[in-house]
């Protein structure tokens, strides 16, 4: 039970929160907002599996905003000059590839610290970008949206594509070795290298992966609209990490589960509805994440201090 | 074999630095030939007057990235600070003056916040300044509901933004009594000397005598106390307070302390190359803005100096971190293969 003390925390934050709404607000489980706003939340989500391997392997990844904004033009101007959307959807996966072995490299085999690689990179990216588009709204043609089909079938498979990831990923992280290698490589790494495994390879691995996902994500929110904005993913990264680490992903790496990051980003997805349901000013959202960033740090830090105790 | 290799870490920076002020020189006489009027007296005040806020936050930053930690906060403190500095001002009606040491107090405080989480409860600094990143913004945003901003302030204290005293910009003269206090902190006292010291080892310091955890809090104190004052620098400027002063300025001042050699894992590196960053990257800002000859992708470049600019000094920081790591494993390999042929002697550092 204590293993997953702070899943069960969370869902029960979760579960209060929807309680209070369904009583006070019982128009917000109205079947079709509630649908949109979960699609809405899926491309999120994608990226939070791929943050939250990242996290775990005790590295961080805040150029994925950037990478998302980036996939996400570059499928839309593959679908736009003609290209049937399989293919538009294999270049932002590979784009997103691209650039998280860019990470990858930098951080696993020259031993640079994360958080700077990625900070670069976030820039790199997104100035190219703006230099690139000129912030200009990308349209796209027909037959895109909801991947062709109509709106509720779209959004069956943008969801359905998202849980499956979720479960799929979840599971590999239990049951599969490479998913194991992470947890190791995020406890220790040196511990990990004299089990037999390679930390290196294994942490460029996971920004890879960071990357494809992020190129999923980004065709994930492209098919939900009929333009494309070149900023698409601005404040994915803050989003997504604060969703890892309210969902009991430690930052020291090496512990958490994807079910507490699904978790976690529900609960703080539900902020800013719930703010408005509840007739209070929206602008205090970021101010409410940054506070329950903290509060999760600061629960993991008086945690780990008992145990060493 | 080749001639011994002393890697004492002071011929490093020297060379570090003697190339930043190559750069430097390249910088001007590129933006001299390619633009127009970049070195005139007006255009090169202008530059730093522009500047003095990221320059401030760089070199506030550079202790704390000496102990080995980082702060992305400060770019959201200047926005809150800003913000709490239009309050007492139009709000309260209060001095400029009073307010602005108020608001380099909140500062300090907000630092305070940063430093409490991170020394007590040991928690990474990336993540807790990650969290108050969000959170000093949100306030920010929330105090002024997202979109209310305050001006109207008096002339004697825009002046601060705005005019010269001896021929320099008024806030220049800030910044260099600043900038000389952190660099004689850091280079002239041990108090300082200890920043180095726990970002080199900080359960060596501890041995050692060093009150770890009251040092390093000290640093991020300082930090946000220096945010504070770049937010009424460029309130001062601006002649606006706004919710959104200093978004992305942590990125360019850590730029800055990268470019200018302080190692990002801690233990080494000078304010003075703090400072040669800074100039990189202002001179590179500014002189983009200057070259409207040439074209690049059917755009003047002055026209997107912006996002050139922005685009340039990623790519620069992110070669000067590979060039700086290859450096290192290249010194380190060099060592084993001495200390393996040589085995009674220590190559090491002296």
């Amino acid at each position: 039970m204590t293993k997953y003390f702070r899943e069960l925390t969370v869902a029960a934050a979760l579960g209060l929160l929807m309680l209070s709404l369904a009583v006070f607000v019982p128009h917000f489980f109205q079947f079709q907002p509630f649908i949109s706003r979960l699609t809405s939340q899926m491309p999120a989500l994608v990226a939070a599996i791929g943050i939250a391997l990242v996290i775990i392997s005790r590295q961080i990844d805040i150029s994925i905003g950037s990478q998302f904004s980036m996939c996400a033009i570059i499928a839309g101007l593959t679908a736009a000059s003609g290209l049937p959307l399989g293919v538009a959807i294999v270049a932002a996966i590979a784009a997103g590839a691209a650039m998280g072995a860019l990470n990858g490299v930098l951080v696993a085999y020259l031993g640079l610290p994360s958080i700077v690689v990625t900070l670069a990179t976030m820039v790199t990216w997104q100035e190219a970008l703006r230099l690139w588009q000129q912030g200009r709204l990308l349209n796209l043609p027909e037959g895109i949206q909801w991947f062709g089909l109509s709106q509720p079938a779209g959004q069956t498979v943008v969801i359905s594509l998202a849980f499956l990831l979720l479960i799929g990923a979840a599971w590999a992280m239990r049951n599969l070795s490479v998913g194991r290698f992470v947890y190791a490589t995020g406890t220790d790494a040196e511990a990990a290298r004299l089990a037999g495994i390679d930390p290196k390879k294994t942490t460029f691995g996971v920004f890879v992966l960071m990357g494809g996902l992020a190129g999923l994500a980004a065709v994930l929110n492209l098919v939900q609209s009929p333009q494309v904005q070149p900023n698409c993913g601005d404040g994915l990264e803050l989003k997504t990490i604060a969703a890892a680490v309210v969902g009991g992903v430690a930052i020291s790496g090496g512990r958490g589960t994807l079910w507490g990051v699904l978790l976690g980003m529900l609960l703080l997805a539900n902020v800013n509805p719930a703010l408005t349901h509840f007739h209070q000013p929206p602008y205090w959202e970021k101010a409410i994440q940054g506070l329950v960033i903290l509060l999760a740090v600061v629960a993991d830090g008086l945690r780990s201090r008992k145990v060493k105790l | 074999m080749s001639s011994p290799r002393s890697f004492s870490i002071k011929s490093l920076l020297a060379r570090h630095e003697t190339v930043l002020v190559l750069v430097i020189l390249f910088e001007v006489i590129l933006f001299q030939v390619l633009g127009r009027n970049f070195l005139t007296g007006g255009n090169v005040s202008n530059v730093f007057r522009h500047s003095v806020e990221i320059g401030l936050l760089a070199v506030a930053m550079t202790p704390v990235i000496l102990t080995g930690g980082i702060d992305l906060s400060v770019g959201s403190m200047m926005g809150l600070c800003a913000v709490l500095f239009g309050m007492m001002v139009n709000g309260l009606g209060m001095n400029p003056w009073v307010a602005g040491l108020a608001a380099i107090a909140c500062g300090g405080l907000g630092g305070g916040v940063n430093a409490l989480l991170i020394t007590r409860l040991n928690l990474p600094p990336l993540i807790v300044t990650l969290g108050t990143f969000s959170l000093f913004r949100g306030l920010a945003e929330a105090l002024t509901k997202g979109a209310e901003s305050y001006s109207g302030f008096p002339s004697s204290f825009l002046a601060l933004g705005n005019s010269n005293i001896a021929g320099l910009p008024a806030q220049i003269w800030v910044f260099l009594v600043v900038a000389t206090g952190i660099w004689f902190l850091v280079h002239r006292t041990t108090f300082g000397r200890s920043f180095r010291a726990i970002g080199y080892a900080s359960e060596g310091s501890r041995y050692a005598g060093i009150p770890v955890n009251r040092n390093t809090s000290l640093a991020y104190i300082l930090a946000g106390a220096v945010a504070g004052l770049a937010a009424v620098i460029l309130v001062a400027r601006l002649g606006e307070a706004r919710a959104n002063a200093g978004i992305g300025y942590e990125l360019l001042a850590i730029t800055a302390v990268v470019l200018g050699g302080v190692s990002i894992f801690g233990g080494s590196g000078t304010v003075v190359g703090t400072l040669l960053g800074w100039v990189a990257l202002a001179f590179l800002n500014n002189g983009l803005t200057r070259i409207s000859d040439y074209k690049i992708m059917d755009q003047t470049v002055a026209s997107v100096a912006r996002e050139l600019s922005g685009l340039l000094t990623g790519l620069l920081l992110l070669s000067a971190l590979a060039i700086g790591a290859l450096t290192k494993a290249l010194a380190v390999r060099r060592a084993c293969v001495q200390s393996l042929s040589k085995s009674t002697t220590n190559p090491a550092t002296p």
